[in-house]
Parts: C-alpha cells; sequence; structure tokens
C-alpha cells in the first residue's frame, strides 16, 4: 500500500496545438475521496482516459493501484463510471452485468441484486428504453458491482434527481467506509463537496489548486442580499467598507464576502433589515477565486504539491 | 472468447436474416434450373455477347451455361452470391473495433479486465466467425438444392467445396480490409468506404481489363479475378483463390491491429 491509488507525474496531453491536460502532478491516497473539479473542457476526461488508457500521454505517467490503467490486473480493481455510459441499445441492464462479470471473473449474485434493489433497476429491460437517470443508474451499479478498490467516477450524478443523488452519495461513503479510494470528477462544487476529503481544481488542463473541502470553503465567497425597508443609500452601502464588496439595486443590497460572514452581520446590524438571502458559494466563485491571482490565498498555493 | 461470444450474440438477429437472405438466392437460382437446361438457345445468345459482358457474369465456353457447373457458377457464384458475402464482411468487419470505437461502446468495455489486444483479436474472430457460418449455410443450401433438383451432374464435389471456400475467403479479404481501416481510425465510415470502393472497384477492373487484351494480365491484381478466373465446379478447386486472400487477410489484420494498439481512441 506504499504507493498512491493514483499518482501523475508531470502528465501531459496535448491534441494537435491544444494542451489538454498540462504537466499534472497529482497523488490520490488509499481510503480518500479526492475531488477533481473543474468547469467542463478543463481536462478531467482527458486525464481519466489517461488514467484507464484509453489515450496516451505525450508526456509524463500516470500510475493506478501501483500499475498500468491497461493491466488487466489492475483494471479488475478499478470501478469506472463514465460521464456518459454507452452501451448496445438492446442489451439489458442484466446483460451488461453478465457481460462485465465474465470479464472480471464474476460478480457477487447478492451484492448485484442488493445493488438492482437499492436503485429500483429492473434488470429485464433493454437500456436503450431506460430514462437518462435509469441509464445512468445502471452505470453506478456496473462501477460498483466487482467491489472495487479504486472508483473512478466521472461526472456520478450528473442527470440523477436529488434522491438519488442521495442515495449516491450513501453508497459512496459506504463503499468508503470499507476502504474504497474514489477519485470524483465533477464540475459541479455540492457534489464534491458533499463527499471528497481534498479537492484538486483544474482550469484549462492546469492545476490551479489542491487543498482539502474545508479550506477551499473557508476560501468560497458567499453572496448575501439583504432586503431592506426603503431603498438602499450610499450610507448603507458604506457600513460594510472594508467588510465586503457592496453594491445596491433598489431596497436591496447585494454583498460578496470573503472569509468569515460574521463581520458583516454585525455591520448589517445598523441596518433595517426585512429579509437575508444567501446564496450556496457557487463553483463559479471558487474558480474566480483562484482565476485572479490577487485573490489566491497563500495557504493554497500548493501546485506542484511535493511529496 | 467472452467478447467474441458478446459480438456473435449482439449481432444474432441481423445474421439470422442475412441466413435468410442466403437461403433464398440459393433456393432461387437452384430451383430455376430445371427450366433453363433445356434451353439451348441460351448458349446462342451467350456467343453472341461481347467478351467483356461474358467475363462478367462469369462464362465460360468449356462449361455449357445449361450445364450445372455453368449454371450455378454464373447465376450463383460469380455475381449476387459473392456480393452479398462480401457485402455482410464489409458490414462487420467495419462494426468490429471502428464501428463500435465510433459509437461510444468501446471504452466503457475496455475499463474492464481486459487488453486491447484481446478485444481486437475476439472482435475479429467473431466476425470471421459470423461469416463462416454463413458460407456454410450457403454450401450445405446449395449443396441439398442441387443434389434435389438434380442439378449436381458434372459438378465435382471438391470444386463446389472449393468454390464456396473460395467465396468466403473473398468475403473475408473485404471484411479484414474494413476492419483494418476501422481499427486504424476508429470510424465505421472510412472503413466501409474503403472496403467498399476496393469491392466495386476490383470487380469493375477484373470486368473492364477483360475487354482490353494488352490489360488484360493486369487482372491479376484484382481478388475478383483470383476468385473468379477459374470455375471450379467444372475444372476443380483453384486453391490459390482461397490461399492467396486469407494471408492477405491476415496481413490486414495485424496492420489493424497494430495500429489499433498504437493510438488513442477517439
Amino acid at each position: 500500500m506504499s504507493a498512491p491509488a493514483v499518482r501523475t507525474e508531470g502528465l501531459t496531453k496535448r491534441f494537435g496545438a491544444l494542451t489538454a491536460v498540462d504537466a499534472l502532478d497529482l497523488a490520490v491516497e488509499h481510503g480518500e475521496v479526492f475531488g477533481y473539479l473543474g468547469p467542463n473542457g478543463a481536462g478531467k476526461t482527458t486525464t481519466i482516459r489517461m488514467l484507464l488508457d484509453f489515450i496516451r500521454p505525450s508526456a509524463g505517467r500516470a500510475t493506478v493501484l501501483g500499475g498500468s490503467g491497461a493491466d488487466p490486473q489492475v483494471r479488475r480493481r478499478i470501478g469506472y463510471l463514465p460521464a456518459d455510459l454507452d452501451v448496445d441499445p438492446r442489451w439489458t441492464a442484466g446483460d451488461l452485468l453478465d457481460f462485465y462479470g465474465a470479464l472480471r471473473g464474476g460478480h457477487d449474485a447478492t451484492w448485484e441484486r442488493t445493488l438492482l434493489d437499492r436503485f429500483e433497476l429492473d434488470p429485464t429491460r433493454p437500456v436503450g428504453e431506460l430514462s437518462t437517470g435509469n441509464r445512468r443508474k445502471v452505470g453506478i451499479v456496473q462501477a460498483v458491482a466487482h467491489r472495487p478498490p479504486l472508483l473512478i467516477l466521472d461526472e456520478p450524478t450528473s442527470g440523477l434527481d436529488p434522491l438519488l443523488q442521495h442515495e449516491f452519495q450513501l453508497l459512496v461513503r459506504e463503499l468508503v467506509g470499507d476502504g474504497t479510494t474514489v477519485f470524483l470528477s465533477s464540475h459541479v462544487l455540492p457534489e464534491v463537496e458533499a463527499l471528497a476529503d481534498r479537492v484538486a481544481i483544474l482550469r484549462s488542463g492546469r492545476l490551479v489548486a489542491l487543498s482539502t473541502v474545508d479550506e477551499l470553503r473557508r476560501s468560497a465567497r458567499t453572496r448575501i442580499d439583504l432586503r431592506l425597508n426603503a431603498p438602499a443609500t450610499a450610507v448603507d452601502l458604506a457600513v460594510f467598507d472594508g467588510i465586503a464588496e457592496a453594491s445596491a439595486a433598489d431596497a436591496s443590497v447585494h454583498l460578496l464576502v470573503e472569509g468569515s460572514v460574521d463581520p458583516v452581520l454585525k455591520a448589517a446590524a445598523r441596518l433595517t433589515v426585512q429579509a437575508i438571502t444567501t446564496h450556496e458559494a457557487d463553483l463559479e466563485d471558487v474558480f474566480l477565486t483562484y482565476y485572479q491571482p490577487a485573490n489566491r490565498p497563500a495557504n493554497q498555493s500548493m501546485r506542484g504539491e511535493q511529496r | 472468447m467472452i467478447v467474441a461470444a458478446r459480438m456473435v450474440r449482439d449481432r444474432r438477429r441481423s445474421t439470422g436474416w442475412w441466413t435468410l437472405g442466403v437461403l433464398a438466392l440459393v433456393a432461387f437460382t437452384v430451383a430455376l434450373y430445371p427450366s433453363v437446361k433445356d434451353q439451348g438457345e441460351i448458349e446462342d445468345l451467350m456467343r453472341n455477347l461481347p467478351d467483356a459482358f461474358r467475363a462478367m457474369i462469369g462464362y465460360d465456353a468449356a462449361v455449357p451455361l445449361t450445364s450445372p457447373a455453368g449454371y450455378l457458377h454464373a447465376r450463383l457464384f460469380s455475381t449476387v452470391g459473392p456480393l452479398l458475402f462480401v457485402v455482410f464482411g464489409i458490414g462487420i468487419g467495419a462494426q468490429a473495433i471502428g464501428g463500435i470505437e465510433e459509437s461510444g461502446r468501446l471504452e466503457p468495455m475496455l475499463a474492464n479486465p481486459v487488453t486491447r489486444g484481446r478485444v481486437a483479436v475476439e472482435r475479429y474472430l467473431a466476425g470471421v466467425a459470423l461469416l463462416a457460418g454463413l458460407v456454410v449455410v450457403f454450401a450445405v443450401a446449395t449443396f441439398a438444392l442441387a443434389a434435389a433438383v438434380d442439378a449436381l451432374a458434372g459438378v465435382r464435389t471438391g470444386g463446389l467445396l472449393g468454390a464456396c471456400a473460395a467465396v468466403g475467403a473473398l468475403a473475408v479479404l473485404h471484411l479484414s480490409l474494413a476492419y483494418a481501416v476501422g481499427a486504424g481510425t476508429g470510424r465505421r465510415g472510412p472503413a466501409v468506404g474503403v472496403a467498399a470502393a476496393v469491392a466495386i472497384g476490383g470487380y469493375l477492373v477484373y470486368s473492364l481489363l477483360s475487354l482490353v487484351e494488352v490489360l488484360a494480365p493486369l487482372r491479376f491484381l484484382t481478388p475478383w479475378y483470383w476468385y473468379l478466373q477459374r470455375n471450379m465446379l467444372a475444372h476443380g478447386v483453384a486453391v490459390a483463390a482461397i490461399v492467396v486472400p486469407l494471408v492477405l487477410s491476415a496481413l490486414l489484420f495485424a496492420v489493424g491491429c497494430s495500429l489499433f494498439l498504437r493510438r488513442d481512441l477517439r
């Protein structure tokens, strides 16, 4: 267990003039949930495809479970959920599980049954007739059916309703409790926030941040809207000088808060506030934090982390 | 052979339809023989046709069209028959890697404990096996029906088997070409396109070059010449018509496979 579950060293992939992944250094430890965040097109799927040897690095290298993603013995221990599971639409979920099970040397029938029941899947229905959400569930079930020690999940809950997202998160937590390592790629923060211990943020193929979720959350800017009993004035806004970025629109004050909201609340107490709306720090804001070097918290510039 | 078995199962239904088509072709063709065999004027008609046209339909002056060997060769083994197998072969060869990769269905499979090489080999063999199965159906049906309507007189058994094997080899060659292009590019379109162009071009070159005396030696460049130059039903097996396409097929498979192993998936 000395080698990390996933390690990339200077991993680079160029498609012609485009550098999709640029000198990526990562180490995912055994047993952790590693969030891999980035906007669409940042190179997340490209990284995963290199881990699984679907495409070869232009430079650098990647090892998975101490070996190569091309090695069947390594693949046997990986559960992969692609962003868009595409299989022959005439296959039933049962066909898919039988086929993959045969390739993997057999699924535990009880566990497979449990998973199908848990996600309320009918194994006799052709995959092509399933809704997007149900196809997604088939993808989840096939990814964990052989109880792999490493899960590589690409946008796992896109297309799932909140109930199913919750069910999926419960499943992942159980598996992690049993020692499973998870490489979780996503472009939505809440999904990663709910599961991951550490997060890497990728932008244009480059690692722009590597930190724990807690650190990330602290650095995220929170948006708060205050509704006043009268149109906001410059005097109202001045209350927040040096505490938050404030702007007014009619009777509302929009605040952009970095770090703790405590000073903001104390300052707001001087106004007559009728309603407060807070917006969960969204990924856009987190990305913005990392896009602008001036805003970048020093304790999180761990790019190119040394190990 | 799990990957191969899965591919055979996936193509069960379409192969069933192809089997029906082959049976229908054999049945209609062979059943018509009794009404043709007493019509001497067909022979006169043939003698008056241009050489190129006679070559195109596989006419051989030494073997009358009204004889079983002449009739079966011209009607079953020279036109629609090989075309059917070549089309089937191209479809399956293009799908084996190019088609499945283009549709995005290859990567989920490859995330399992299988090497790319194993998938490449098994899916090729599955395609060849399906084609071979179709040829066997064709051979058995031809033997049985020809025997039933008394259309085996003067037909060499070995020659008929050889002709069936040769039509299979011709189709395997085109299957392998489509496979190699598909495996090299990861796309179905170019695989079908290149293989179909070679099939049609080969056939045209064979028939048109027969017209021009000085160019006739060039005919050996086309697989259709290896296959059609000799009426095996009347004259016995032409080993080259079976072996040469199979050797080339093995080469094409090796090339396609090695390209597939080296490149990025699409």
